[in-house]
């Protein structure tokens, strides 16, 4: 049967159809070919004068949101990093993390065997503009005290309260039971002191906190709860505005107390920005210093060789870990924790994030005194090990029950969810992730008897083994809610040694301690310690005097711009890709 | 006419009730508000008075009846707390209070109305490029049907309705704003033109979707309406093209486009979201996200009422605008 004839386009229809599917093929696979990678140049640099001058905007970001602009009650990372902008401490780091006076003349004169503190301020120190005061005023001991007070008070609610509570009276003005704090006596209008109950050797480091910078009390009677979005101090940047979740705003602080001080005329320190689009923005030359990166953004900034001037990478003072309740079975149990600090490949999930962590077997981080560099192998891959603590344990054959361990939000956290799942399977520990937001994490975290195991971490407040070990491991941190000790680790023993080293003032004795601490708690293993995290920083090359702080994060008070800024090359690829043709095509972005 | 509006306002007043009746919920169900608002290291008598400032520290029964303002203030924070505190007023939606935000530290209506105008600037634009793009390219590709450039477009659309704006979006910014630097890298500028040049590449990305669906609504509309027996009469009488397109065909094509275009700000609302953290654009769909993560209740509850009610209302007024354009609709049980 002849089958039904089909219609056939005219000749010509095809032709032109077969063309434009040729066209567009060709378009694709040009487009294709030469489309450009990733610029591996900076696209913009300085005018090429080194004389520290001021002006321009300095433009910076952070992927999360300030909380607070309270010296009094910020306590994390990006609202230190704003509050350090507008207020200045008594004392202060230098680079190599030694404490150096800043609003004080000098580093304080210590008597009473370690426990009278005695500051003089620098004369001439002013507020910036104060309700009713627009020219602002003089900063004086009356001032420190006053802010000091305002900070040990019930009514504030500081969380920095227990790190100076040793001052004398703190307590019973604490409770409401004083009008003042006994222990902090104004000498005259620039001399203070302090005088604690027992000797601390962590106190210099409290009153180098941001907690410790002086306030200006009429910001607070004149705003009430509102003062936090008024704040005024004696630091190099005026406040200006702030859009939560957008942005906030600085202006320089032409009457600084310190003589050239070159800087920004402005800055603005842009919040909830994407680390992919801040990264973009960034090569562009729309933000001038940059911080977190994805990870293929870390490998394109880490190997372009026309970035090694402008960038550095460095070791956080932080630690990471996998955190076991020593109350809840298994982990109650010190060979199964043990085990399973026997069993984590650190070296592996450091090849796993492409080198961006380095591998941790004790608490304190390498730059933190009482790091043991000689620490037998407690902590470190060791499989045969690993089954030897589960045979001692009672669990021959691994885990009856899966475990479930707490993880933050977020696709990095998952990442070390599932490194942990292959490293424990091989000692019979099936482990179940379990992603939850972070203030979860913290609430259910710090009550006792809740998880068993969580992935844990902690950041330096101040260079001392004390904020690593006292925080995390004296039972002193343990309470029904909001516990630092979050693995409820009790050790007499370790309690005693802290305790004895917290007052200790022969350096190399009080160092010793705390190695010897370190070690406990590397062979107790509340936590199987897993990584110390790297930081890689990159800033354009207009960006002047500026290099990583080991202490505060990004701390950009000390920098000036080399401007005019001048465009690296014609091409919009950078200086590393002349031959774009796509840059040829479409210069637009010259003009911005 | 009247009974159907108002019928139509009570049910979207229902739809918003249970809406905020689950949110409220969900958000006091998760997590700890006060940790997430002041930070990891606060203070017990920190947490303590942050909950009694917002009324935390009351039970959840009476936490919703304060917040829809059936009962006296419970938020110690509050201006009605604060002025009476033996004898607190209300401070509830009913008295048009949606609460304070915990993380920007002020009513969360002034919140909102400093937000509202960034992501209606956006949805403004964004309806704008899918009209234009999407009819005009549904028209085209009708009067081309059948031709290289009917199956080209129409492709296209489809490919369009096929991504979704979390891709889109990455790769417009990487491509338009990155690579050949006409736009900016996101964010929102400072002055009104600014704010729309800004606002370009988050707008068309938003309006992809929803022009591939115009073009293909309108092109199958222009079609049907191209072989209708007056479109014959016209072209018998002997007018143009143009005019026989655009004042004849295109009239009639664009009925179904005003029922669309009122089940689109749904679309436009639930993308904003995603489009608006992409680009950093601080609008609504930022501060939604960024709420949510920071746990800020009232903030939440505060923007899925307002997008909610935007919802309802732009429904009621698709549908009255069917009615107003095509005489042979009747709303509600009005007699044919």
């Amino acid at each position: 049967m002849p089958s039904t004839p089909r219609t056939e386009a005219p000749l010509k229809k095809r032709l032109v159809g077969l063309s434009m599917l040729l066209v567009v093929a060709g378009l694709g696979f040009g487009g294709y070919s030469y489309w450009p990678a990733m610029p591996d140049a900076p696209r913009w640099m300085g005018a090429g004068d080194d004389t520290p001058r001021s002006g321009g905007t300095f433009v910076f970001h952070h992927e999360s949101n300030v909380r607070s602009l309270d010296p009094h009650l910020a306590y994390d990372e990006l609202s230190g990093m704003a509050v350090r902008l507008i207020y200045d401490g008594l004392l202060d780091y230098d680079y190599d993390s030694n404490l150096v006076p800043s609003l004080a003349e000098a580093l304080p004169s210590i008597t009473d065997e370690g426990k009278t503190f005695r500051f003089r301020l620098r004369r001439g120190v002013r507020f910036h503009p104060l309700p009713g005061l627009p020219e602002g005023r003089e900063l004086t001991a009356e001032d420190v005290r006053w802010s000091m007070e305002r900070l040990l008070s019930h009514t504030t609610g500081s969380p920095g309260f227990p790190l100076y509570k040793a001052i004398e009276g703190a307590e019973e003005f604490h409770r409401g039971d004083a009008d003042h704090v006994t222990g902090i006596r104004v000498l005259d209008r620039y001399g203070i002191e302090f005088h604690l109950t027992e000797p601390d050797q962590t106190f210099l480091n409290a009153m180098a906190m941001t907690f410790a910078y002086p306030v200006a009390h009429e910001t607070y009677e004149r705003w009430g709860d509102e003062a936090n979005l008024h704040p005024a101090g004696t630091g190099p940047f005026v406040f200006d505005s702030w859009e939560r979740g957008v942005d906030l705003r600085f202006s320089r602080n032409r009457h600084y107390w310190r003589p050239h001080h070159p800087g920004p005329d402005h800055m603005i320190f842009q919040e909830n920005l994407q680390r992919a689009v801040a990264f973009m923005r960034f090569l562009n030359g729309d933000l001038d210093a940059i911080h977190r990166q994805t990870t293929p953004d870390y490998l394109l900034i880490k190997g372009a060789e026309a970035w090694a001037p402008y960038r550095l990478e460095f070791p956080k003072a932080s630690v990471a870990g996998i955190g076991m309740n020593c109350e809840i079975p298994p982990f109650d149990n010190i060979h199964v924790r043990r085990a399973i600090a026997f069993a984590i490949d650190r070296r592996g999930w450091a090849r796993a994030r492409a080198g961006r962590l380095a591998p941790a077997g004790q608490l304190l981080p390498p730059m933190i005194p009482g790091y043991d560099a000689e620490l037998p192998n407690l902590q470190v891959l060791d499989l045969e090990r690993a089954r030897e603590e589960m045979r001692l344990a009672g669990h021959p054959d691994g885990l009856d029950e899966e475990i479930v361990v707490l993880f933050g939000e977020g696709e990095t956290s998952r990442f070390y969810g599932e490194l942990l799942q292959q490293d424990l399977a091989r000692i019979g520990i099936r482990v179940r992730i379990r992603q939850v937001n972070f203030a979860v994490y913290l609430d259910q975290t710090g009550k006792p008897h809740t998880v068993g195991a969580f992935n844990a971490g902690w950041n330096m407040d101040f260079p001392d083994p004390s904020n690593f070990l006292d925080v995390l491991f004296n039972s002193r941190s343990i309470h029904p809610e909001h516990s630092e000790n979050r693995s409820f680790y009790r050790n007499p023993e370790l309690d005693r040694i802290l305790d004895t080293a917290r007052s200790e003032t022969d350096r190399e004795r009080r160092i010793a301690m705390y190695r010897h601490a370190n070690d406990i708690v590397a062979h107790d293993a509340p936590w199987a310690f897993t990584y110390y995290p790297m930081s890689l920083e990159a800033w354009q090359p207009y960006v002047k005097n500026y290099r990583p702080h080991p202490i505060w994060s990004q701390d950009y008070r000390d920098v000036w711009l080399d401007l005019p800024r001048r465009r690296a090359s014609r091409s919009l690829f950078g200086t590393g890709r002349p031959r774009n043709v796509a840059a040829t095509l479409f210069p637009f972005g010259g003009l911005r | 006419m009247i009974q159907y509006v108002i019928k139509r306002l009570g049910w979207a007043i229902f739809v918003v009730a249970v809406v905020a009746v689950l949110v409220f919920l969900l958000m006091n169900r998760v997590g700890a508000p006060a940790v997430a608002t002041l930070g990891p290291n606060a203070g017990p008598q920190q947490i303590q008075d942050f909950k009694r400032k917002n009324g935390l520290d009351q039970p959840l029964a009476v936490q919703f009846a304060a917040y829809l303002g059936v009962v006296p203030c419970v938020r110690q924070g509050s201006r009605a707390f604060k002025d009476h505190p033996d004898d607190p007023g209300y401070c509830g939606l009913l008295q048009g209070d949606l609460g304070d935000s915990f993380t920007h530290n002020e009513p969360v209506a002034r919140v909102i109305a400093h937000r509202l105008p960034r992501t209606l600037l956006l949805g403004v634009l964004a309806i704008f490029f899918e009209i234009f793009l999407g009819v005009s390219v549904g028209i085209l590709a009708a009067v081309k049907r059948n031709t290289w450039f009917d199956t080209g477009f129409m492709a296209t659309a489809f490919l369009g309705i096929s991504l979704p704006t979390y891709v889109t979006g990455p790769i417009f910014l990487l491509v338009f704003a990155f690579f050949f630097g006409w736009f900016p890298v996101g964010g929102y500028g400072e002055g009104f033109w600014d704010h729309v040049y800004h606002g370009i590449l988050p707008a068309f990305t938003l309006a992809i979707v929803g022009a591939a669906t115009y073009a293909r609504i309108t092109r199958s509309e222009m079609i049907e309406t191209l072989r209708s027996d007056y479109i014959r009469t016209a072209k018998a009488k002997g007018l143009g093209p143009s005019t026989i397109v655009v004042k004849h065909g295109l009239r009639n094509a664009l009925l179904p486009l005003v029922t669309l275009l009122g089940l689109d700000l749904s679309l436009l609302v639930a993308g904003a979201i995603i489009t608006e953290n992409i680009f950093a654009w601080p609008g609504m769909g930022a501060l939604a996200i960024q709420s949510i993560v920071g746990l800020d209740a009232p903030t939440v509850m505060g923007v899925v009422l307002v997008f909610s009610a935007m919802v309802q209302v732009g429904n009621l007024l698709a549908d009255l605008a069917i009615a107003a354009l095509d005489p042979r609709v009747r709303l509600g049980n009005e007699p044919s």
